[in-house]
């Protein structure tokens, strides 16, 4: 067996069905081995970035192990956005890429990088592989890696000829490492019995960790006010009556003003992140910490905690959940104060009645929430429309809601909807993305011809970068720059020219139709939805501030001078 | 950085002993540049796929977040503070 056989033999081992990858000079041994696998379905995009985010988006919505694969030089170069955008937000991933020949390296070879070097800050860990009778171990390490702990990116990158050499080593695979025991909750069970306004605090990590259900279980018992970053929304899912929404810039006012309230904050799986917390001075300043995480360097970074406990999220929720069904928290006149707040302070956005008004953002991702099924997965990209759909679009479930929340990619949409959809032939997949993101991607188009994948695809198009242009309005003095995007192609045309059916609507009376008529297609499908260039996202905070000065549309001019921000 | 500005950052020393693997130093150096501390004396030493690192760095902000995020790295299996923590960095609230 040589070594490109071995990564093939790795994929059976651990159970890999699909793969991203764009073929090349130096990764070429391995697609000849390709050539003779039924096994391994392998998905060829239109650009190594698109399989770096297809990787992604497959790893998100399946929770399996994403695996995305490019050759030496501009493929390796290519991949590196999707997988700084795995790395930053934790998905789990194996980067294969060619290398030229071991005796080439260094000497400026065709198609040459020192990938390794130019990857280290955005990977998990990273293998140069040196022989051919090494790659077995590097292989089976590096997919128990990705996926352990606080997952991540493992880039391996092999040189084409320890793909080609001939190896006696056989393949291996460890077994797992037993599970930890639950750490010692007693003082974390202390501090909540002792707060009078204890508030729990989310994040990604309740899906990285795979432990949704505790969670909920958790949160449905312990009945604490809640309030999720963006990667934790659906953590407690559609129905909840405690959760306040989500914190932060755009947050809503009711989560902001809790957080702003409380005593005590649960923090469990989430990193404190700026766009979260605003100004760390102002950030729930009458509160004692309790961080859970399953990385310890989270753990006093951005924020001193009373309490930082590391461990396996479903053993502690599960420990929690325990204490606090044996003797329920009395906390009745916090959770009616918060109530208050969620009824009053939640996201809100009338809906549009004027049949001929034009389509505004908010009230059309209202619709589509009323209207799609529970299960469907939405791929966002970055910018208003992200925004929009993490304020108005009801999750159920973390994994339905996809979006680049640490680094905050622009085109990441389109490609991660094609990961969730091979993930999953059968859901409903979206791709609600903005007329800046789309054209970042769009070559992916192809891709979704290709394999008859029904994605849908939901144009917000503003003509311009909304977001962009948002900032410069309140905080630019009103001064646009570079954020025109008038002059966009026909995009119903560009999408049938890929063979996509498509079609556009741009008044308040077409927006149900709109959204029925591609849900209903059997195949994929492109609605444009023209917006007004005008809107912005409410409520905001300005970048640096402090959450509790959110700005919204009713307070904008009396409040907000249009300060510049540093 | 600026030599001025760095000059007044109080220093500590660190050892770190690492597997003996490709790019191990770089990264070790990458994660203490990008956490915010700048390398004045480095010595290293290599026995059976060991590296042992000894180091002083400069810098103002918290050394138990360096330690912390040196010990993420895979290749790393030890981080020795020989220098004793001072109080978190006035960034940090309480």
């Amino acid at each position: 067996m040589n070594g490109a056989q071995h990564i093939l033999e790795a994929f059976h081992r651990h159970n890999i069905q699909t793969v991203f990858g764009y073929p090349g000079g130096c990764i070429m041994p391995l697609y000849d081995a390709l050539v003779d696998d039924v096994r391994v379905e392998h998905v060829l995009c239109r650009h190594e970035q698109g399989c770096a985010l297809a990787a992604d988006g497959y790893a998100r919505a399946s929770g399996r192990l994403g695996v995305c694969i490019a050759t030496s030089g501009p493929g390796a170069t290519n991949l590196i956005t999707g997988v700084a955008n795995a790395h930053r937000d934790s998905i789990p991933m194996l980067v294969i890429t060619g290398q030229v020949p071991s005796a080439l390296i260094g000497t400026d070879a065709f198609q040459e990088t020192d990938v390794l070097g130019m990857t280290l800050g955005i990977v998990k860990h990273s293998y140069l592989v040196e022989s051919a009778d090494e790659l077995p171990g590097i292989l089976d390490g590096a997919m128990k890696l990705a996926q352990s702990g606080r997952p991540g990116p493992v880039w391996i990158d092999i040189p084409k000829d320890v793909l080609l050499t001939e190896t006696t080593i056989a393949p291996i695979t460890t077994p797992a490492p037993p599970p930890t025991a639950c750490p010692d909750l007693t003082g974390a069970i202390a501090l909540l019995r002792a707060a009078r306004k204890p508030l729990l605090y989310s994040g990604g990590g309740i899906s990285l960790a795979h432990s949704e259900d505790r969670f909920r279980e958790f949160s449905e018992c312990s009945e604490l006010p809640a309030v999720v970053t963006l990667k934790g929304i659906g953590n407690p899912g559609k129905y909840s009556t405690h959760n306040l929404g989500m914190l932060g810039m755009h947050g809503s006012r009711a989560a902001n003003r809790a957080v702003d309230e409380c005593d005590l904050l649960l923090v469990i799986g989430a990193r404190l992140d700026d766009r979260a917390t605003g100004k760390l001075d102002g950030f729930a300043p009458n509160a004692r910490t309790i961080h859970i995480d399953a990385d310890a360097a989270e753990f006093n970074k951005l924020r001193n905690s009373e309490l930082a406990i590391r461990g396996d999220l479903n053993a502690i929720l599960g420990e929690l959940t325990r204490a606090l069904r044996e003797t329920p928290l009395a906390i009745n006149d916090w959770r009616k104060q918060c109530q208050t707040w969620r009824t009053t302070g939640g996201f809100q956005a009338a809906d549009n009645e004027e049949p001929l008004a034009p389509i505004t953002g908010p009230a059309f991702i209202r619709q589509l929430s009323r209207v799609a099924p529970d299960d469907t997965i939405i791929a966002c990209d970055v910018g208003q429309h992200q925004m929009w759909v993490a304020q108005h679009y009801q999750f159920d479930h973390p994994r339905h809601h996809l979006t680049s929340g640490g680094l905050g990619t622009m085109g990441f949409g389109l490609p991660a909807a094609i990961g969730a959809q091979f993930a999953d032939r059968q859901s409903t997949v979206l791709n609600v993305t903005g007329d800046g993101s789309f054209m970042m991607n769009a070559q992916e188009l192809a891709t979704i011809r290709r394999y008859s994948l029904p994605v849908k695809l939901i144009i917000m198009d503003n003509q311009c970068l909304g977001m962009v242009r948002q900032q410069q309005e309140l905080f630019y003095n009103n001064r646009e720059s570079q954020i025109n995007l008038d002059d966009n192609p026909d995009f119903v045309a560009m999408a049938r020219a890929f063979d996509i059916p498509a079609l556009k609507i741009e008044r308040t009376d077409q927006v149900r139709r709109g959204i029925e008529t591609i849900l209903a297609y059997n195949g994929p499908m492109l609605l444009h939805v023209a917006i007004a260039r005008e809107e912005n996202v409410w409520p905001i905070v300005k970048p640096g501030g402090s959450n509790k000065e959110m700005i919204d549309e009713t307070r904008r001019s009396a409040a907000d001078k249009k300060e510049r921000v540093a | 950085m600026n030599t001025d500005s760095s000059s007044k950052s109080p220093s500590y020393t660190i050892t770190c002993r690492m597997n003996h693997e490709a790019a191990a130093l770089e990264r070790l150096c990458q994660v203490v540049r990008i956490r915010g501390f700048r390398i004045e004396k480095m010595a290293v030493e290599t026995a059976d796929g060991v590296l042992d690192i000894a180091l002083t760095v400069q810098g103002t902000r918290s050394l138990t977040m360096l330690q912390s995020q040196l010990e993420k790295l895979h290749t790393v299996a030890e981080v020795i503070l020989t220098t004793p923590v001072l109080a978190p960095a006035a960034s940090l609230t309480a």
